[in-house]
């Protein structure tokens, strides 16, 4: 018999609370989808070339799953406390039957017990078939279909899963059936309304409101001008200013509703009463509000900003070179290329020397700095003069570039040629790891055309500071370099330099697939050559690492987040509804109509759901913006404006799966109220 | 004259055919406008579902219901729950005011359920509220009030828009004999006054004494009517009567719960 009433009950929640079992559903396949990471196609295609950063990536698993572990524990703990609050009347009745207190205990656990494993028996294929879809997509989407696909199901990713998942989900069922079974009969059976809650004058309130729009204007101005971004205290100081901001914020609000209540549209049915009850929750509940509004605004600033940097990684792929072949020159590899018909691949090869000066023995101080550090020091003071200063009183050995090579590359991307007379030079500096800052002032001294010497000789240094990447390799990087016309470089090098053969793909190879799968294709053939060469897949898998990894990981966070705080939200709102039955049913009582009451729970939810999202809005544009300040290199950073538009739509598309949810809720509510409708029987 | 409410062989069963509940077997009376009725009955003598087939809360099996002649049958969807708040106001014995609202928007309620500007409910409300004596309360939350407090601003509620027929279940049931006696003194008052007709169901002897009429219903049928003889007739000796026929009822007050 107490079998049987587990089985009944335990189907009956399922049946009766879809939000409930969804968001059991939920947990068990966030916990798969991120344990099964390592085993997609990307990240095993990945692992083979960029081994260590992925190996890096995959130890922060753990702490992923460590996280979403704490955040579903809140998930699961508010799903099934709203599950048991309407049932209280029940639990009451089976006490007063004469129940044991223990034995209603076990029968919570064994229920609970039910709809775990019927969740985890439906949720782990769900689970797996979501990873493989994402596996398939992500490698679609980066262009590795040639690469086998590789099936995600992992045995291990299952165990864990549903390991985590019964360890939340234990520990949430003996947090509230102990509270459950401990209660005292009389405050199960009867709806007992929370007491009212003393209130402030008002203009504690206000002043609530105003200091926590400070705090976050502090906050956020902090973030967004990049002092949060220098020193872990400031960061801290931040991170407390807007959660104090925003608790601050949640706890004046409740003076806004009182304010529509008076003012407001009277004239609109149930005004004052919708009013009234939105202000109750922002009284009793303005923290779990104020903890919603930051994980959707967590949400929304991990996706918009996710999607953006994705979006730029993709876009900033531009490069020139495919290919250097070292250890050897020009022609050596145009012929063994033609006895490998691999020629026709290639649209242009060229050679790229860089030697040092060895016209003396002293190549330590080849070259006389003093002039520029000279101009630098009557500048203003900055932080990037110093750097710059700091950089600069290094480069007394540059290393030497020829004109012409120089030239092909410009060429070869599309750019103007350099010109140099002789007895004149240009500065290369690559600029990927400088700071724009640093090379305008650099720029600011060389149009002053600054002279200086190489090795005694008096050289001017004319033209824009230069940075075209030298060969494919991006690790490989000058930091500081000249370039000279062809004869002055044999001159000062005396003939001995590297040769470096770069190479461009033609237009047609590349064209029919991506160039990451045209590229690994001919290195297969490469190998076979004995050149030895360097390929731009390297660089590309870094690019493509971080592309994956930023936006698997701050997607998934933001999916987590926002259906963590979209239930809360929903839950609470059921819960309070639930609560205050008896209201409705006086309204019912005193001439409402179905709809009319439909209506008014409906516009509650939309405050209910509105505020904190509109709140999490408004300051995700500001957190979107604040991220970018932090985590975005310099050059990446003068593409703003786009990628804040690329964040926008992305958040703006987070809404619609909020409306998705408000929907939800709302039909759940009408479907309770419905039930009002049948008079209940007075005793 | 006119009666305000006929009501015609209702009948009202509970349950399927084996076992039922006869709640309301055959009832006929009628109210006249202005008329202060009183029904008694032991517990489970169907008072209730009588008075809640009147509010339209529930649908009588059979027989009518006729307010200013017109049927209630006949009502549907938006005029139903107009005639719910503004034909009829509804008095109860837990008062069910809405404890997040204050008192003032728990007697506007019903105006603004009914989209009638509060303008227009002005005057009226401070004349309730006078009479009431609940102008103090108006601000307050229910639980910072007294039971007979409540249930003078539940009154309130019930007669904002000016209803034609008052229905009270056990309006007394949860107050002190003083307040009791305070609140029936308000409503007999309201009675006269404002020539709107109660109907209350009672089984507290006293409270019924107030009544210039009182059915006395058992298993779903009125058994006794008493009148009270006005003038001649002081409200202590229809006490007397009432008690009377509360005792031939048998057992006395005692089984009437
Ligand atoms: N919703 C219902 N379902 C089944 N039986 C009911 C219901 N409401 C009332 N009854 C039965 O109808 C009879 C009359 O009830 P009620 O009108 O509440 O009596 P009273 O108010 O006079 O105490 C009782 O026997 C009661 O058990
Ligand atoms: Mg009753």
């Amino acid at each position: 018999m107490f079998f049987k009433l587990i089985l009944r009950n335990s189907k009956r929640s399922r049946k009766e609370n879809g939000l409930f079992f969804s968001s059991l559903l939920v947990a068990v396949m966030a916990f798969y989808v991120i344990l099964s990471l390592p085993r997609q196609d990307v990240m095993v295609f990945l692992s083979q070339m960029e081994s260590d950063a992925v190996e890096k990536l995959l130890t922060l698993i753990p702490a992923f799953y460590g996280m979403t572990l704490f955040l579903l524990f809140f998930l699961i703990y508010y799903a099934s406390r709203f599950q048991l609050e309407r049932r209280r009347h029940e639990f009451g009745v089976y006490l007063m039957l004469g129940m044991r207190r223990s034995r209603l205990f076990v029968l919570l656990l064994a229920e609970d017990f039910g709809s775990s494993i019927l969740s985890l028996a439906l949720g782990l294929p769900f689970a797996v078939l979501l990873s493989e879809l994402i596996s398939l997509i992500t490698a679609r989407l980066v262009g590795i279909g040639i690469i086998e696909h590789q099936f995600s199901f992992s045995f291990r990713a299952m165990l864990w899963t549903a390991a985590g998942f019964f360890l939340v989900k234990c520990t949430a069922s003996l947090l509230l059936s102990g509270n459950i079974s401990r209660q005292e009969i009389g405050s199960l059976l009867t709806e007992i309304p929370e007491g009212a809650k003393r209130q402030m004058p008002s203009c504690v309130y206000v002043v609530s409101l105003l200091a926590g729009m400070l705090c976050l204007t502090a906050a956020y101005a902090m973030a967004i001008h990049g002092e949060s971004w220098t020193h872990i205290r400031f960061m801290g100081l931040t991170v407390v200013l807007g959660l104090l901001g925003t608790f601050f914020v949640f706890w004046g609000l409740r003076l806004l509703m009182g304010f529509f209540i008076r003012k407001g549209n009277h004239d609109r049915r149930l005004h004052t009463f919708d009013f009234r009850q939105i202000q109750e929750t922002l009284i009793r509940r303005f923290g779990t509000l104020a903890l919603c509004s930051l994980l959707i605004l967590a949400a929304l600033c991990c996706f918009g900003a996710g999607t953006a940097v994705f979006r730029y990684y993709e876009n900033a792929a531009s490069h020139v070179l495919d290919y250097t072949f070292t250890d050897t020159n020009a022609s050596d590899v145009r012929r063994t290329l033609a006895a490998y018909r691999l020629d026709t691949m290639f649209q242009d090869l060229f050679e790229m020397k860089t030697g040092r000066v060895r016209t003396t023995e002293d190549t330590e101080h080849a070259f006389d700095t003093e002039p520029l550090l000279a101009a630098l020091r009557s500048m203003d003071s900055s932080r990037d003069r110093d750097v710059l200063l700091n950089n600069l009183s290094y480069a007394s050995s540059p290393y030497l570039i020829p004109l012409s090579c120089y030239n092909r590359l410009l060429a070869a991307a599309g750019q103007s040629e350099l010109v140099l007379h002789p007895g004149e030079a240009a500065v290369y500096m690559n600029q990927e790891d400088t700071a724009q800052g640093r090379v305008q002032l650099l720029n600011r001294i060389l149009e002053t055309e600054p002279l200086t010497s190489l090795d005694g000789d008096a050289l001017r240094l004319t033209g824009k500071v230069q940075g075209a990447d030298l060969v494919t390799d991006r690790s490989i990087t000058l930091s500081f370099a000249l370039i000279l016309p062809d004869e002055d470089f044999v001159y000062y090098t005396q003939g001995e330099y590297d040769i470096f053969v770069n190479g461009i793909l033609n237009n047609h190879t590349t064209k029919h697939t991506s160039l990451l799968s045209a590229i690994s294709e001919i290195n297969e053939k490469l190998d076979e050559t004995g050149l030895s060469y360097e390929s731009y897949l390297q660089n590309m898998g870094r690019q493509l690492f971080f592309q994956t990894a930023s936006s698997y990981l701050t997607i998934y966070l933001a999916v987590i987040f926002l259906i963590i705080a979209n239930t809360v939200i929903g839950v609470q709102f059921l819960m309070s509804q639930q609560k205050t039955l008896r209201r409705y049913r006086t309204l019912v009582r005193i001439g409402a109509e179905y709809e009319v009451l439909c209506k008014s729970a409906r516009r509650q939810i939309h405050w209910y759901f509105g505020i904190p999202t509109v709140f999490a809005v408004f300051g995700s544009l500001f957190g979107v913006r604040a991220l970018f300040t932090g985590i975005l290199t310099s050059a990446a950073r003068s593409h703003l404006s786009e990628m804040m538009i690329v964040s926008a739509a992305m958040i703006s598309a987070l809404c619609m799966v909020e409306y998705l949810y408000i929907t939800a809720v709302k039909r759940s509510s009408d479907r309770c109220l419905l039930g009002l409708m049948i008079p209940k029987r007075e005793e | 004259m006119e009666p305000i409410l006929k009501i015609e062989s209702l009948k009202k069963y509970y349950g399927k055919t084996k076992g039922r509940t006869k709640a309301l077997n055959g009832i006929t009376f009628q109210v006249m406008p202005g008329e202060f009725l009183g029904i008694m009955g032991s517990s489970g003598s169907g008072k209730s579902t009588l008075l809640n087939c009147i509010a339209a809360v529930i649908r009588p099996d059979s027989g009518s219901i006729l307010i200013k002649g017109k049927s209630l049958s006949s009502l549907k969807g938006a005029a139903l729950s107009d005639y719910r708040g503004k034909e009829i106001g509804y008095l109860f014995q837990n008062f069910e005011l809405l404890d997040n609202l204050t008192g003032l928007e728990n007697i506007l309620l019903p105006m603004s359920l009914h989209k009638i500007p509060e303008k227009e409910g002005k005057k009226r409300l401070n004349q309730l509220a006078s009479y009431l004596e609940i102008q103090e309360v108006l601000h307050k939350f229910p639980a910072q009030m007294s039971g007979g407090q409540r249930q003078r601003v539940a009154a309130a509620r019930a007669l904002i828009l000016h209803p034609g027929i008052i229905l009270a279940d056990e309006p007394t049931g949860a107050l002190d004999s003083k307040n009791a006696k305070a609140l029936m003194e308000k409503l007999l008052g309201l009675n006269q006054e404002e020539h709107a007709a109660v109907l209350m169901v009672t089984h507290d002897s006293n409270a019924a004494s107030y009544c210039k009429r009182i059915l006395f219903i058992q298993d779903g049928v009125i058994f006794h009517e008493l009148r009270r003889n006005i003038p001649e007739e002081s409200r202590q000796d229809f006490y007397e009567r009432i008690l009377k026929v509360m005792a031939q009822l048998g057992g006395g007050s005692a089984n009437v719960l």
